[in-house]
């Protein structure tokens, strides 16, 4: 696995499955496999908080719950692109003043897949040239803490 | 850090003259006339944008009654880069969970047998 901060508040992860596209998009966008690794590590993703509307527009909404606490983290997302098994792409207005999470899957031939997850508005004002300057010239540590991420 | 105080952080740095400001204050703590010199702008048009950086945190103002001179919040902005961390964690350890669910998706269709 690599990633790399492209822009400053831009998240790219690049990561290689070792399962064809069309079983890696199928297990992403499937509820009864999200149950099985949505959450991260100590969170689990029960079936019954998942709601899948497979198509642009559709709703794509979980709700994380903590193992240990109990405490329960909805999320609300919409699909703009759901484009089996090239691609696609949810943004949650909720989060951070809209975070779109993009993923695209690139066919490797020997049975492996190369996804990569491409986050924007992580946050957005570092997107254009002069935030970049502006903040690389004056946030040093901020800027090295980003690019050691 | 509520999601709420992280969109206020956003729609306060999303805007280029308030970065500058905050680029300034970054060198040391100033005034608001001092702030306003290097733009073309009003000296109210930068009290305003300051009052923005106020609200989100990112600044506060000195009790000196006379020239309440601005300084730099640094805590709002480590806040970000922690999220933008706990993000990043969170799709790792999902990839890495997708790893073992996908191993078992397929040995077991591999163990499936032709029809």
């Amino acid at each position: 696995m690599s990633d790399a901060v492209s822009e400053l508040g831009e998240l790219t992860i690049v990561r290689i499955f070792d399962a064809r596209p069309e079983v890696v998009f199928e297990c992403l966008t499937t509820p009864e496999h999200l149950t099985h690794f949505w959450g991260p590590i100590g969170v689990s993703t029960p079936l019954d908080g998942i709601t899948i509307e497979p198509r642009p527009g559709g709703r794509f909404e979980t709700v994380m719950v903590n193992d240990e606490t109990g405490e329960e983290y909805p999320t609300k997302a919409v699909f703009v692109v759901f484009d089996p098994p090239r691609s696609y792409s949810f943004t949650e207005p909720d989060v951070a003043g809209g975070m779109t999470t993009t993923i695209t899957f690139n066919d490797l031939g020997d049975g492996r897949t190369e996804a990569i997850t491409h986050q924007t508005n992580v946050p957005p004002m570092f997107s254009s040239p002069e935030a970049r300057a502006g903040l690389e010239t004056s946030f040093v540590k901020f800027d090295a803490y980003l690019a050691s991420l | 850090m509520t999601n709420d105080s992280l969109s206020l952080t956003f729609a306060a740095l999303a805007d280029p003259t308030r970065r500058a400001l905050l680029a300034r204050l970054a060198e040391g703590e100033a005034t608001v006339n001092e702030l306003a010199d290097p733009f073309d702008i009003s000296l109210q048009a930068v009290s305003k944008h300051l009052k923005v950086l106020e609200t989100a945190g990112l600044i506060s103002k000195g009790r000196e009654a006379q020239y309440r001179p601005c300084r730099i919040e640094p805590a709002p902005l480590d806040e970000v880069s922690r999220w933008i961390a706990t993000n990043r964690r969170l799709w790792t350890e999902r990839f890495d969970q997708l790893d073992d669910h996908l191993k078992r998706v397929t040995n077991n269709a591999e163990k499936e047998p032709e029809a």
